[in-house]
């Protein structure tokens, strides 16, 4: 008799675990107030930039020629016809050297707290220096050789003697920073997201509307919220328990402070489904496992396949529009007979 | 048959102590906590400390029932959780705009009555927020 009552007891169960109720489609409007929409430009401390700076930043941000084997431009790492990123777990740098870290989007970044990984650099136009003089990236032995290869170029001179019309010497690596970071804080994806903030209901379909609720319930707002929906904070990977790959110590090797072993900055969410791999370590390969990952590491939480699915909705509505025509490539111009030459040794 | 039962459980209480977790307070850079931050007026300080900080610093005071398992487990998960949602003694990995989206929500919390949680002020009564309290962890956020 009392296996007779267990057994469909059993059976129900089993049925119902597998049965769950679907999430709501109507957001409460209270809980938006974490999230902010784009805004039209970031804006520096410089204050807006001109169309000259931009215009300079452009050239140089898609010039080769600022690395050492004249072969590596940003845009080799952070392709912006890509959403900013070259969908590698780590980018190539000088003589296909690997990077230890996934190259993040330049896309929105400029609205970030701190660049790279480990929030080493307070702003873009700092940022910029990096990768340029980094030996396993564009690998630049000096400040000396990159202002001696723009300064042989005439049209290099002029467009930044208009960039800064104040300098007397306007050639020097802080303005090759400051223009790489005007032209950068103009790269904003405003997406549907933008919209749904904005009050447009039908901006989100019912199972994205869904997805941002099973996101809200599942608590990854605590890091990824404010503009960009992350970016604005650090955290330790591995909140609820330890992330197994402990090789990078992220923000340690910045203060060498114990306090911050395997914290990294929290990445933006916006255009997340197109910068993939995922994690400073480029080792996850999908966004579905990157959101299963982050809810068993950081909250503790084992999603069933149905809620990575709504989240995954949910955070594909963050996806922007690439602003086209302000990236178009430049014509770069010419190198002169006095331009140093490529340099393909280690 | 009882007595089975009985001694396999106890032998399972047991077996559970051998698996005790991690109860540590992780260092914190003394710069970067919120009270060296955002200096608050030693009235809020105090009273953040009594009712948040046991789940919401490093400075959590591990009770004794924090070494016996299962409740260890329970109240280790617990202090994780709310140290990943906001902590005091991590300040400096918080945004301006981050910090103040924390105070924010705990004003909302405290006001609500959601926070401390029933459980804890069940056994922490002392850390019952008084109107006046939560009227200035709502005032920290301006």
């Amino acid at each position: 008799m009392r296996a007779g009552l267990l057994a469909p007891g059993l059976l129900l169960l089993v049925f119902c675990s597998g049965c769950q109720r679907k999430p709501s489609e109507r957001v409460d409007p209270t809980k938006l107030k974490l999230f902010q929409p784009l805004p039209a430009v970031a804006a520096g401390a410089a204050g807006p930039p001109s169309e000259e700076l931009i215009a300079l930043g452009r050239m140089l941000y898609y010039d080769p020629r600022l690395s050492k084997s004249q072969k590596i431009s940003c845009n080799s790492c952070h392709d912006l016809s890509k959403y900013g990123v070259d969908n590698e777990p780590t980018s190539e740098g000088h003589k296909g050297q690997k990077g230890d870290r996934n190259s993040p989007s330049v896309y929105n970044a400029a609205l970030q707290f701190a660049q790279f990984w480990d929030g080493r650099a307070t702003d873009v136009e700092e940022q910029a220096k990096g990768p340029i003089l980094n030996p396993v990236e564009m690998a630049m032995p000096s400040d000396k050789l990159v202002l001696a290869v723009l300064k042989s170029i005439p049209e290099y001179v002029e467009a930044f003697r208009r960039a800064f019309p104040n300098d007397k010497d306007p050639i020097t690596m802080d303005n090759v920073a400051r223009a790489i970071g005007a032209f950068e804080r103009k790269l904003l994806t405003p997406a549907r997201w933008d919209k749904f903030l904005a009050g447009d209901e039908q901006a989100l379909t019912p199972q994205e509307k869904a997805g941002l609720n099973v996101f809200l319930d599942s608590g990854c707002q605590a890091c990824h919220s404010g503009v960009l929906l992350g970016g604005d904070m650090f955290q330790v990977l591995g909140v609820m328990k330890p992330y197994p790959d402990q090789s990078d110590p992220g923000r340690y090797r910045v203060t060498q402070k114990e306090s911050d072993r395997m914290v990294f900055k929290v990445p933006p969410l916006r255009n997340v489904e197109k910068t993939g791999p995922y994690f400073h370590n480029g080792k996850v390969a999908t966004l579905e496992q990157a959101v299963e990952e982050m809810a068993d590491y950081q909250l503790g939480k084992r999603l069933s396949r149905r809620e990575v699915e709504y989240i995954v909705a949910f955070l594909k509505s963050l996806t922007g529009e690439l602003p086209k025509d302000y990236i178009k490539a430049p014509e770069l111009p010419k190198s002169t007979p006095r331009t140093p030459p490529p340099d393909l040794s280690d | 048959m009882f007595k089975w039962v009985l001694a396999g459980v106890a032998v399972l209480l047991v077996a559970m102590q051998f698996f005790q977790p991690d109860r540590s307070n992780p260092p914190a850079d003394p710069q970067g906590t919120y009270e060296a931050m955002a200096k608050p007026d030693a009235e809020l300080a105090a009273a953040l400390r009594r009712a948040c900080y046991d789940c919401h610093s490093n400075e959590t005071r591990w009770p004794w029932y924090s070494r016996v398992a299962p409740v260890s487990w329970l109240l280790a998960n617990h202090v994780r959780e709310g140290r990943g949602h906001l902590n005091f003694s991590e300040w400096g990995r918080y945004s301006p705009q981050a910090a103040r989206r924390r105070l924010e929500e705990a004003c909302e919390e405290v006001r609500e009555g959601k926070m401390p949680l029933r459980s804890y002020l069940f056994l922490h009564p002392e850390a019952r927020l008084t109107p006046k309290e939560a009227n200035l962890i709502c005032q920290a956020v301006r």
